[in-house]
């Protein structure tokens, strides 16, 4: 009844869909499967209407259809329960559930809330909650909120003509066990009246859940199972699909670390909602790389060892010394340097020139009773935009006007500078072209001969396991497994997915 | 050239264009004694904008520099006679307390900088009214030329306020353009996130902002108590105005990270022409504030850097 036929979607610099055919029949449910960035979030955007297809056709009934708004594919029955809650948690839950459509409940210019109550309780009916709908929402329990959430996107029965399909983004990540099962009842119910399309990093789920599974990667459908024939291993293999090139990231030149030397050390620490009880060490030399799947603590660990999240429990060493007051002052000063994923927010300050934006992080060493030597870091910028490449006229042009690359090589340059011989690395190449990705690798490589130790969160995992020494696959803020491997015997994409998902 | 790069340059065009404006209608106003007397007579006012600059820049705003003006008339006034020139250093202190207290509410307590400086401005305002007894004060004449002569008087045909505003020009610009401290101001300014994660301390650099912005403050209170030889918690009223545009006018946008004391400096002139253009063309003095009303909300709906603002209430 929705189908998808050759939709494409393209952004400045990244083909997001290519030639999408998916196709979702009266009372399914449909599992969508892929790594980061495989182009599943671009998918629910084109389907819930937040963006449009550059190409190819949607229809519903075989008529084909094009929704400018979230708002119009609601008017033909599409909806989205969202993953990071869209509730407002300040109003009560009929507000909710009626947000946007209020004038149903006017009479004489005010909302008669007797009849949205009632109303309310209808629609909760539906997903069997029993509570009060004048109940703030911020009082419910997150498995509540889903479920008002859903009651909320089930509205669209009584306004529209014909099906629904619902979109499921991520529904279990905050749910227990026990309520995962009660929504997938539900669910199951409830296909009497909608579609479904089920999207989950947890792969056991959605074999569970789904009728049918659609796998991606890459902007592509690889592959489309009926649940008979699913195995997890199968499809795990499929989002990967493709053998690493070990030319591109020249593991050969990688050298061996030195186990002697410990820099970073985490012993057992936690931070509740984030991680839990992670341990491990970084060596001089070494690029230990923190796999997982979006919000499997990667980010979050990498936050502490430079103080920007205090763990509530466990030690962090730098360079043995035991961490008490966090904050990024402190780690600096200790030779940690960061590379943020969020480089124009985290990393350069735009509007700002090349030399200002290398010194930042060291201002003391370019000056004296607080009075800077612009002469001294206008020559350090040039020594090193002469050693790394860096595209700029001059030391004089605002770093807010350099390409990505340009961009990462300032950040790079501002620490590597300043001697910091801890280097975190956060999506080090998100966004950046082979070029520009090919020097940063060069980069790591030499930050690692220098003796540096670089925690790092690669983009894609081709690219863990091209440039890291010891990857440790996290799952749900937990540590999964620690692989080590030298050229030649490094694990697989599979053996990493297997233990992600 | 086009409209985005032509951008920095408008605030010197428009005080040229100004000032031909105004020249050909009334060619006196260009006499050499006029333009001076008008550049002396707005001098507390520019030194009120350039602690404004500060807080600005830092993306944040100072609301208590009248107030605190105010409290230091009345203060330079009642510790004149037992102090002499040490009067000036209770006030320089008293205003960089108040604009501490603002810049320690605004960064421990996360009170928005327009609430924080508007309840600290209170206080200022208080204080003044009751040191004063809400009257106005007078300072005796012979003590105040003593110990605060020297700002008022005037040399090869110069006035002395001219020349302290040049010299605290001189320093805010080497402050703002040659120092760690102003260099993490930019910082902070246009990214904070990025100022943060490159270890800066950005808590005390923005209490310095505001510190900095009370202590011009008080400043600009005192050279206008001793021009006016008085205090009373009232006296500077009318300040607050001019001073954020002439800031905004000059070219340092509310969003902050842009512009500094130098396009305070064109700014404050604008500022000054206008107010003595509406001498020449006869508009009303109380019509004032409501023209400079209008600019400020002109002046910053040009001004702003809407990427940076992605809600505003």
């Amino acid at each position: 009844m929705y189908e998808l036929t050759k939709v494409d979607k393209v952004f400045p610099g990244v083909h997001a869909l290519k030639a999408v055919d998916f196709r979702i029949e009266r009372g399914e449910i449909v599992g969508l499967v892929g790594e980061n960035g495989a182009g599943k979030s671009t998918l629910m955007k084109v389907i819930y209407g937040a963006y449009q297809a550059d190409g190819g056709t949607v229809a519903i009934d075989g008529k084909p259809v094009r929704f400018q708004s979230p708002r119009q594919a609601m008017d033909h029955g599409i909806g989205m329960v969202f993953q990071e809650q869209s509730l407002i948690t300040n109003l009560t839950v009929m507000e909710n559930i009626f947000l946007g459509y209020e004038r149903q409940f006017v009479r004489f210019g005010v909302i008669d809330w007797t009849a949205m109550a009632r109303a309310a309780r209808q629609q909760l009916a539906k997903v069997k909650l029993d509570i009060d709908p004048a109940t703030v929402t911020a009082k419910l329990s997150f498995a509540q909120r889903q479920l008002v959430e859903l009651a909320k996107v089930l509205t669209l029965e009584e306004r529209v003509e014909g099906d629904l399909v619902i979109l499921l983004d991520e529904p279990t990540s905050v749910l227990s066990r026990t309520e995962v099962e009660l929504l997938f009842s539900l669910v199951r119910e409830l296909t009497s009246r909608a579609s479904f399309i089920f999207v989950s990093h947890r792969m056991d789920e959605v074999l569970e859940l789904s009728d049918r599974v659609y796998v991606m990667k890459d902007g592509e459908v690889v592959d489309m199972v009926p649940r008979a024939e699913a195995r997890v291993d199968a499809i795990q293999r499929k989002m990967v699909g493709r053998d690493i090139d070990k030319q591109y990231y020249r593991e050969q030149k990688q050298q061996p670390y030195d186990p002697d030397r410990v820099l970073v050390s985490l012993d057992r620490v936690s931070l509740p909602g984030r991680y839990s009880d992670i341990s491990l060490d970084l060596h001089a030399g070494e690029v230990l790389c923190l796999v997982g799947t979006e919000g499997a603590g990667r980010e979050a660990i990498l936050r502490t060892v430079f103080g920007l999240e205090k763990p509530d429990s466990g030690t962090v060493r730098i360079k043995g010394q035991a961490r008490r007051d966090f904050g990024a002052r402190a780690a600096v000063e200790a030779g940690v340097g960061y590379v943020p994923r969020e480089r124009k927010i985290e990393g350069i300050v735009g509007g700002m020139n090349v030399y200002e934006n290398m010194t930042l992080s060291q201002m003391g060493r370019y000056s004296t009773a607080g009075i800077l030597h612009l002469g001294k870091e206008r020559a350090l910028a040039r020594d090193w935009i002469r050693r790394l490449g860096i595209k700029t006229p001059d030391v004089f042009k605002d770093c807010g006007g350099l390409s990505g690359g340009n961009q990462q090589k300032v950040v790079l340059a501002k620490w590597r500078s300043g001697g910091s011989d801890i280097i975190l690395l956060d999506h080090p190449t998100r966004g950046l072209d082979i070029g520009a990705k090919e020097d940063v690798y060069d980069m790591v490589r030499e930050m690692c001969a220098d003796g540096a130790g670089i925690l790092l969160v690669a983009d894609t995992l081709e690219e863990a396991i091209g440039l890291s020494h010891t990857i440790l696959v996290l799952k749900d803020g937990e540590a999964r497994h620690l692989f080590r491997g030298a050229p030649g015997s490094k694990p697989s994409l599979f053996d990493l997915v297997h233990h992600m998902t | 050239m086009t409209l985005h790069q032509l951008k920095p340059h408008f605030p010197w065009i428009t005080l040229l264009a100004l000032v031909a404006v105004v020249g050909v209608a009334h060619p006196n106003f260009l006499l050499p004694a006029n333009l001076i007397s008008m550049v002396a007579d707005i001098m507390p006012l520019f030194i009120m904008a350039l602690g404004m600059t500060f807080a600005i820049y830092i993306g944040g705003i100072d609301l208590s520099s009248q107030s605190v003006a105010n409290m230091t008339t009345v203060l330079a006034t009642i510790a004149l006679p037992g102090l002499g020139l040490g009067a000036a250093l209770v006030c320089i202190l008293a205003g960089l307390t108040m604009g501490a207290v603002s810049g320690f509410v605004t960064t421990r307590l996360l009170v928005p900088s327009f609430v924080s400086t508007l309840a600290v401005g209170g206080i200022a305002y208080s204080v003044a009214q009751y040191l004063s007894g809400q009257r106005a004060l007078y300072m005796d004449v012979t003590l105040r030329d003593a110990s605060f002569g020297w700002m008022i008087g005037s040399s090869f045909g110069i006035p002395h306020e001219i020349v302290v505003g040049a010299a605290l020009l001189a320093l805010t610009w080497f402050l703002q353009s040659r120092t760690v401290f102003g260099r993490a101001l930019k910082a902070v300014g246009a990214g904070e996130p990025a100022a943060a994660a490159s270890g800066l301390p950005v808590r005390r650099i923005k209490v310095l902002a505001f510190a900095l912005s009370g202590m011009l403050a008080a400043i600009a209170g005192l050279l206008f108590s001793a021009k006016l030889s008085g205090g009373s918690p009232t006296l500077a009223n009318g300040f607050l105005l001019p001073a954020i545009v002439a800031v905004l006018v000059g070219g340092t946008p509310l969003t902050g990270g842009v512009g500094g004391v130098i396009n305070t400096l064109i700014g404050t002139l604008i500022v000054a022409v206008i107010r003595s253009s509406m001498l020449y063309f006869e508009v009303d003095a109380t019509m004032q504030q409501m023209v400079f009303g209008i600019i400020l909300i002109v002046a910053i709906a040009a001004t702003i850097d809407r990427s940076k603002m992605r809600i505003v209430k």
